[in-house]
């Protein structure tokens, strides 16, 4: 697809100028002024939440309908068949603009189900689905995670029984973003106890509104329910909505998975952004007395050092995907420092400020820390744990042996 | 001038073999306990066969024109094969002080020796302390009454001061500190070889006793010209650190995929898998940052002082990282005199410290982003 990028993004710019507004720069905060969330996790109220999820929906429905819905999708599907290059150059020149947080649709949906579906559904799930979530219309979940089988996704010992034209599952998931809100779940199943783990695995689309789905939010330490268990009573599925061979549902987790990983290293706007901001966080440091302190300005360096430099490696990654070809280890380096860069931030933070992050004062830019803080432990765990992703690092691309695993 | 991709890996292609057959582990020990500490036959053939010496100094002055990406890519093979050469010291110091002082008549006179590989060169900042901070400079240099200048005072740290040809000197006149250059035949100058941590790298200490000095750019602005070659050498360091903790890393991964204990491989328990995991790390921010901030640098961008900042901290963390954790996965074999483990070791903490230290890159960088 030889779309040139300079028109492309013209075409993006042109679009986005008639339907947003241009963004104000978060990262340069004027102490004490707008809005002090540091949320990570979203703890709105049921009403607030499905008023976003609407919003998500319709931007999601505007951007398709001029043609920046599905960038790299094939036509068939209502996608535009441009490339990855022009998928980020979209998300850059987006950046620039104020306009409804998608994450709900495109960090689980879009980023993930959505290439597994293409890659592995029948024509008619594909012709079913794929328009349907690229518009706005349907919303995704993964239901891949369970009480016994978290990092060790193989594990997973929902059963699926043969029951005629259909299979019938039952079980328990965990985990499952915005499972609330969705229309459909791409569950892995196990198809056959008797096979070694990862050949008696079989990969379902599940209609969320079949009998026997049951969400239930799940709490997480931060206060609120990003998160659900899902229980499958007897749920019945049609067999032709089984993504790949019967016990061979592996392959097809490998493809969400792959894609998952591409997905949450890319993340790092939206209000963390502040959270590394060297404006912001001098800021922080004047406002707390805490200027001259020659330790916190050392560990300040260190996170700023670390923050950069990540950022480096990103926009490196993307130079290496714009000169077309395949990028190194970049994303996964990318994804674990993230998570440590707030982490650290957080920690960092929490020692400007002392007491006022054990308790609100009322005081702008203080107490709402502790949103992030909070939310730091997630980030070691989500999308891989760090351990799983050393691990990957080590194995794919050090070539260290593979553990002995059962 | 800027080379394109292929042209880069070219480049790296042909330093990488040329340190394979002139550096290898023998060739770094041989030298690292003679006198120079380097091999000028080596040192010819590095500027005849592959105009290193000139790769970043303008065509004008006998170069080839080059930018901060290609010196790095030279910089890391460099850093990876531990070689013992003048280039760090004569390329990376000198002649961008040279370049720095925008004193065309001196760039003149001395560059074009340096990028045909006759001349070396060395540039003398820190005294006692180590510092590079302008405001610790004691050496002085006054007017000798004949439209010269005479210079006095004490060096230390100099890389290859006992070798070096030309000696670029900050030292302090009325109107602060400035860049003057020495001849080492110059009488009044006395070189001192220091016994240094990393023996890969030669240090001394120099006298000057009223030895006769020529202004390099103009008088008093020695501060503005440390900041710009500290920025340059800083992310020509970085390249050479990167380099050495990634040979650090290869080093590990090998040696954990090899070595076999309790029957199986060391690299399939996590605890190793995960240290050499950390280096992986470590090793691809150093790159990254290295290598997005020579970019910066020939792209001529404003935010080039601060990515410098950051690659300075980055590479020399990285480095020490990597060589620590790569005694630790070798066991006792890493810790012994014939294991190269303990050369980048050496390397690596000295360069992390060459200007300075962690507390002082730290504060640096907090400056240059307005903090």
């Amino acid at each position: 697809m030889d779309y040139d990028t300079q028109d492309f993004a013209a075409e993006a710019r042109r679009f986005l100028d008639a339907h947003a507004e241009r963004a104000p720069d978060r990262t340069a905060v004027t102490w004490g002024e707008g809005d002090d969330s540091m949320a990570y996790f979203s703890s709105l109220p049921p009403e607030q939440e499905t008023e976003q999820v609407r919003r998500a929906r319709e931007w999601q429905r505007v951007r398709h309908e001029n043609g920046f819905g599905w960038i790299t999708g094939p036509h068939e599907y209502g996608g535009r068949g441009l490339t990855p290059v022009h998928d980020l150059l979209y998300d850059a020149v987006e950046s620039e603009y104020e306009v409804p947080d998608t994450g709900v649709l495109s960090v689980v949906g879009l980023g993930m189900i959505g290439p597994t579906i293409l890659a592995h559904a029948q024509p008619h799930i594909k012709e079913r689905w794929l328009p349907a979530m690229y518009r706005g219309d349907a919303v995704a979940c993964q239901l891949f995670s369970e009480p016994g089988a978290g990092s060790d996704l193989a594990s997973v010992a929902t059963r699926a029984v043969r029951a005629g034209d259909d299979w019938v599952l039952n079980g328990q998931k965990v985990w499952t973003s915005v499972a609330q809100h969705s229309q459909i779940g791409l569950a892995l199943t196990r198809t056959n106890p008797n096979a070694p783990k990862h050949k008696g695995i079989t990969a379902f689309l599940v209609p969320m509104d079949a009998p026997g789905v049951e969400v239930r939010p799940l709490r997480q330490m931060t206060g609120g329910a990003d998160f659900n268990e899902v229980f499958l009573t007897d749920v019945r599925v049609p067999d032709d909505h089984r993504l790949g061979e019967v016990d061979g549902g592996w392959t097809v987790a490998l493809t969400t998975l792959m894609n998952e990983r591409n997905t949450v290293g890319s993340e790092g706007a939206g209000p963390v952004a502040a959270a590394l901001s060297p404006d912001h966080l001098s800021a922080l440091m004047r406002a707390t007395w805490t200027w001259d302190d020659r330790a916190l300005r050392g560990r300040l360096a260190e996170l700023l050092v670390d923050a950069m430099a990540t950022g480096y490696l990103n926009a490196r990654a993307q130079r290496t995907l714009r000169a077309g070809a395949a990028p190194g280890p970049e994303r996964s380096v990318a994804k674990l420092m993230y998570g440590q860069n707030l982490t650290c931030a957080a920690h960092f933070v929490s020692e400007c400020l002392g007491p006022r992050i054990i308790a609100d004062t009322g005081q702008w830019g203080t107490y709402a820390w502790s949103e992030l803080l909070l939310a730091t432990p997630a980030l070691r765990i989500l999308g891989g744990t760090e351990e799983i992703m050393k691990n990957i690092l080590a194995e794919r691309v050090l070539g260290l042996p593979k553990e002995a695993r059962a | 001038m800027s080379a394109d991709e292929s042209e880069l890996r070219e480049l790296r292609l042909s330093v990488r073999e040329f340190m394979a057959a002139k550096s290898p582990e023998e060739a770094v020990r041989k030298l690292m306990e003679s006198e120079p500490r380097f091999d000028p036959a080596v040192w010819a053939q590095a500027a005849d066969q592959l105009r290193l010496p000139g790769l970043v100094i303008p065509e004008e002055y006998g170069g080839d024109g080059f930018g901060l990406v290609e010196l790095g890519v030279v910089m890391e093979e460099m850093g990876r094969a531990l070689l013992c050469a003048p280039f760090f010291a004569t390329v990376v110091l000198a002649a961008q002080a040279l370049l720095a002082s925008g004193d065309s008549e001196a760039c003149a006179r001395h560059l074009p020796g340096i990028a045909a590989g006759r001349t070396t060169a060395t540039l003398a900042v820190a005294e006692e302390g180590g510092s590079w901070d302008p405001a610790l400079i004691s050496a002085r240099a006054v007017p000798d009454g004949n439209g010269g200048w005479r210079l006095s005072g004490r060096k230390s740290f100099v890389i290859d001061g006992t070798t070096a040809d030309l000696i670029l000197v900050i030292a302090r006149t009325v109107a602060g500190p400035s860049l003057f250059a020495v001849d080492r035949t110059a009488g009044g100058v006395a070189a001192e070889a220091l016994e240094t941590l990393d023996a890969t790298r030669a240090m001394a200490r120099l006298t000057f006793d009223s030895v006769p000095a020529t202004p390099v750019g103009p008088d008093g602005l020695g501060g503005r010209i440390m900041a710009r070659v500290l920025d340059i050498a800083s992310v020509g360091l970085a390249a050479e650190q990167a380099g050495g903790a990634r040979t650090c890393l290869e080093m590990s991964a090998d040696h954990a995929r090899t070595r076999q204990q309790f029957g199986r491989p060391i690299g399939s328990f996590q605890a190793v898998k995960h240290k050499c995991a950390d280096m992986l790390v470590q090793v691809e921010l150093a790159e990254a940052s290295a290598r997005e901030a020579a970019r910066l640098a020939a792209a001529d961008a404003p935010d080039f002082p601060v990515a410098a900042a950051v690659a300075h901290a980055c590479c020399s963390r990285a480095y020490m990282f990597a060589t620590m954790e790569n005694i630790q996965v070798h066991g006792g074999i890493g810790f012994t005199w014939e294991h190269p483990a303990h050369l980048y070791f050496r390397r690596a903490k000295s360069s992390q410290l060459l200007f300075g230290g962690p507390a002082i890159y730290h504060e640096r960088l907090l400056d240059r982003l307005g903090i």
